[in-house]
């Protein structure tokens, strides 16, 4: 196991030092001055360029990228052009955010995901499976701003059951005031990753439940609960967990419509508000990181299927 | 009174070109401690009536009917489904043909044994392992108590098919059902197994139904066989009988197709040429007709009867062979 | 019967693969012909008739700035449907060859856009979109190209797995012995062969895309006003969700018909390329009858 993790440490460096060029160039080849933007067109000259000394902006691009590396391995991921602050410290306010909706979000899509999908195997080919799949299909056809939208205006306004505001703000109270606003932008956001992990476990059970050692499982004469729970769902829950993690570290770059909607101040809108006002630093930093996190998925996904898989293992 | 009798089983299944009638009407006794082979090739429908008796094929798409089908005096296609997952495991209990796939990946070995005794013999966990560690050792696993935590993976096929027959006795079951059980070993892991299986069956007085397409196993381990074809039993005697007084053409045919250990080089084996018929339009006539070496004038012109060719030997065949 | 056929006519027997392709086209037609449907200009403001709940005159009423809201349904069709198609097409040229040839040569060049794609592969795709159409500038060429950057890796990998299956195939082996060239081998022997989970694929793109465009335009990022949008209509829709809910809701309803059918076709087209999964008409099925009758009687 140690081996595993071991093969898929080293392959990080190298997939984020093209990640990293390839976001350098991405920044740095478009149109729009940061420091225009920034000071306003009136600003004086001189303004101008001793602004881009203090970011490096008029020196030479390879050598721009250089500096930007040097200061990543230090640690620094360098200063917002636009905003007063470090990227890094950037980072630690917005990234907590983001893991706080994103886990909201998946805990949805947990939730619905294991029973439908148990049950869509379980009786497959009858009107419960159509109607487990068929909320899959319809899920998947809908983007989740578009759903968004739909449930603040089922759940808020006419209902007025729960609030779509409140995230990063200090004044909501109590248990249900942390949670509250969470639950729309949640479900919003989880809706996709349900339909996808239910199929998925659809598949998986349907698959496993043909396999030999469940009918042998039930040729001992065992429960049917415990052949469902224990002999076929344990089975099926591999490729689960791992596509879940993997689905989590997706999720924070996908958040971000439901960030713009709800005015969550995530990651995403961060990404987003860098890139309108070309804070290259931010975009740089944040993609970066949002690059490593979605490795790290990755990389936790493989360790979770050597847990979760004794062949494995030994 | 019989441990296990059968009368008139017949199973078919709806499927999209039609009803596959797998079973027509096979019949036989089992009593306690026999060990009866079954042969016959793929699709003979060998599979499909051990499954009906352990109560293991799903109605529909399957159907099973029978005038009588008992366990024990116990009426098994009347039962409830709750009744018959009380027996499977317990009273009647079966091992199938690939060790490899048998056992569940992720569940340790020890685990595999124990929900067994737990489920049917109301063990607590304690109890359930020792007795775990007993059964390891009677079916000849060394080392038994370590290797309770293992995974399957980390057997052999050999290994793996032990415990298979370990788990299938572990609560003394009456009747166990062995289909095509070394079929995927080697030649002398087979012979193993096939030993092991013989001395528990006897030792526990346990039936056996043991199902095979090599005749040579069947010559080693089995007191009487029934030769199923096309669904139905073309001929069954005491073993001795049948291989030295085969009285049904396909018996005949399968009799000449195995290679035996006295023969020369120059001796042919001679196969059975052509293919089984069609399960979904039975013929009207004896099934094994187009195949067969031996087949007389009234061969075509209606169903050969059941005829008796001595003690328990029995077949339907106009020919005479003896 | 040849296997198109034979696959064609499976594809038209799964009902919701054929409700899906009629549909599809439907909304083809629909679209293309909205300069001759649509009543009113889409692009209109008329201030007078502002936010109105749909009517007679207005069958899905009117916006904000009094713009009839399924005229601009239909225009933003066009938009959506050609950028998907765009982007198909972009992916479909960029993706393919890059991964019949990395699959076909093998070794290091491989190696290197294995590495490359598994870079892309590492954002979360909208992300990247929104990094590359919000630095190049809201254009329609630029979003076609970030969505379509964003799929072509994807495609790419899975014409190299399939190439690397179908390398070993004896075909390949005899139209080498026959002295093909390695390029005529990839995109003639080869590609033929792949084709089908390259289409299935491609569908998986263009609904991607129309959602993906969607997006953009929600965040500001798409087409620039005034041409209408699906995305942008939701994105105006926001403030107005409780005075005027036709304002999103057809959009949405366009947007969720539009990806539904594409999913279907595509699921269709899968089952259908599969000779696995192909179902055989069933014949109706005698009630079982006991044994030794003759088979006259089941008839």
């Amino acid at each position: 196991m140690i081996r595993v993790l071991a093969v898929r440490l080293a392959q990080i460096p190298l997939v984020l030092v093209v990640v990293s060029l390839t976001i350098f160039a991405v920044t740095r080849a478009t149109p729009g001055d940061p420091v225009q933007i920034m000071l306003g067109m009136q600003s004086s000259p001189e303004a101008a360029a001793a602004m881009r000394r203090e970011f490096n902006l008029d020196r030479p691009l390879p050598v721009q990228y250089v500096l930007w590396v040097d200061k990543l391995l230090h640690g620094n991921l360098g200063e917002s052009i636009r905003l007063n602050q470090s990227v890094t410290s950037l980072l630690a306010q917005t990234l907590p955010v983001s893991l706080k909706l994103a886990s909201a979000a998946m805990l949805f899509a947990l939730c619905l995901a294991l029973p439908l999908g148990v049950i869509a195997a379980l009786w497959r080919n009858t009107w419960l499976d159509y109607l487990c799949t068929g909320y899959t299909v319809a899920s998947f056809a809908i983007p989740n701003f578009a759903l968004a939208l739909i449930l603040i205006y089922v759940f808020s306004m006419k209902l007025d059951w729960l609030p779509i505001t409140g995230i990063g703000s200090s004044h909501s109270t109590g248990l249900w005031g942390a949670i509250s606003p969470f639950i729309v932008p949640a479900i919003a956001l989880g809706t996709l990753q349900t339909a996808v992990l239910t199929r998925l476990l659809r598949a998986s059970m349907i698959d496993v439940l043909g396999q030999e050692y469940v009918r042998v499982a039930r040729a001992k004469g065992l429960l049917p609960r415990t052949v469902i729970l224990v002999h076929a769902l344990k089975n099926a829950l591999i490729p689960f967990v791992t596509m879940a993690t993997i689905q989590f570290g997706y999720m924070i770059g996908i958040q971000v419509t439901i960030e713009y909607i709800f005015a969550i101040p995530g990651v995403g809108s961060a990404v987003l508000n860098a890139v309108i006002n070309r804070d290259f630093p931010v975009i740089q930093g944040f993609t970066l990181v949002i690059a490593a996190f979605f490795l790290c998925a990755n990389i936790v996904a493989d360790l979770l299927y050597a847990v979760l898989d004794p062949r494995i293992r030994y | 009174m019989s441990l296990l009798r059968v009368r008139d089983l017949q199973v078919s299944f709806a499927s999209d070109r039609g009803l596959v009638r797998a079973v027509q009407g096979i019949s036989f006794d089992l009593e306690q401690g026999e060990i009866l082979g079954v042969v016959g090739e793929s699709g003979s429908g060998k599979s499909v009536a051990s499954l009906a008796i352990m109560r293991m094929l799903p109605q529909p798409p399957a159907r099973i009917v029978a005038s009588e089908l008992s366990l024990a005096g116990e009426d098994l296609l009347g039962m409830s489904e709750a009744r018959a997952r009380e027996l499977r495991g317990a009273q009647m209990a079966m091992v199938f043909q690939d060790p490899m796939r048998s056992l569940n990946p992720v569940l340790t070995i020890g685990r595999q044994l124990v929900e067994v005794l737990q489920r049917h013999l109301g063990l607590n966990r304690r109890q359930a392992l020792s007795r775990a560690v007993e059964l390891l050792e009677m079916v000849g696993i060394p080392q038994a108590s370590r290797r309770l935590s293992a995974y399957p993976h980390q057997f052999s096929g050999g290994m793996r098919q032990r415990v298979m027959i370990a788990i299938a006795l572990s609560c003394r079951p009456k009747l166990l059902i062995a289909d095509e059980a070394t079929t995927a070993l080697d030649v002398t892991i087979q012979a193993q197994i096939v030993e092991l299986v013989k001395r528990l069956a006897h030792e526990l007085d346990i039936a056996v139904i043991w199902i095979s397409h090599d005749l040579g196993v069947v010559a080693g381990m089995c007191d009487r066989v029934n030769v199923i074809y096309a669904g139905r039993i073309v001929e069954t005697a005491k073993v001795d009988d049948l291989f030295h007084r085969p009285s049904h053409g396909y018996t005949l045919g399968l009799l000449g197709s195995t290679p035996r250990v006295d023969e020369t080089e120059q001796d042919r084996l001679t196969p059975i040429e052509g293919l089984p018929p069609d399960l979904i339009d039975p013929p009207t006539l004896c099934p094994f007709l187009p195949r067969c070496k031996v087949a007389v004038a009234e061969c075509r012109q209606s169903m050969p009867p059941t005829r008796a060719f001595g003690p328990l030997h029995q077949a339907s065949c106009f020919a005479e062979l003896a | 019967m040849s296997t198109l056929r034979l696959a064609a006519g499976q594809f038209l027997r799964n009902r919701a693969a054929a409700a899906g392709l009629i549909c599809l086209l439907l909304l083809c037609i629909v679209v293309t012909l909205a300069p001759v449907i649509a009543p009113y200009n889409p692009i209109q403001i008329n201030l007078g008739a502002k936010l109105q709940p749909p009517s007679a005159t207005h069958w899905f009423g009117t916006d904000y700035f009094g713009r009839d809201v399924f005229s601009r349904t239909l225009y933003g069709g066009q938009l959506s449907l050609s950028v998907g198609l765009a982007v198909v097409l972009f992916a479909f040229t960029l993706g393919v060859p890059i991964g019949l040839v990395s699959g076909f040569v093998g070794g290091r060049l491989d190696n290197l856009v294995m590495r490359l794609t598994d870079a892309f592969l590492t954002f979360p795709p909208l992300l990247l979109a929104v990094a590359i159409v919000g630095l190049l500038g809201p254009d329609m060429r630029n979003v076609v190209l970030a969505l379509g950057l964003v799929q072509a890796p994807v495609l790419a990998r899975m014409v190299r797995g399939s190439t690397l299956s179908a390398r070993e195939e004896v075909y390949v082996r005899a139209a080498r012995a026959l002295g093909a060239s390695p390029l005529r081998i990839m995109f003639s022997e080869i590609l033929r062969n792949i084709m089908s989970p390259i289409v299935v694929q491609l569908t998986i793109v263009f609904s991607a895309a129309v959602v993906a465009e969607a997006s953009l335009s929600f965040l500001g990022l798409g087409a620039p006003p005034p041409q209408p949008s699906w995305g942008r209509d939701l994105s105006d829709a926001r403030n107005y969700l409780s005075d005027a809910p036709w304002m999103f809701l057809s959009p949405s309803a366009a947007i969720m018909l539009c990806v539904l059918s594409i999913n279907f076709v595509g699921d269709g087209l899968r089952d259908a390329l599969d000779p696995r999964s192909w179902r055989v008409r069933a014949k109706p099925v005698p009630p079982a009858a006991p044994v030794a009758v003759l088979s006259e009687d089941l008839a």
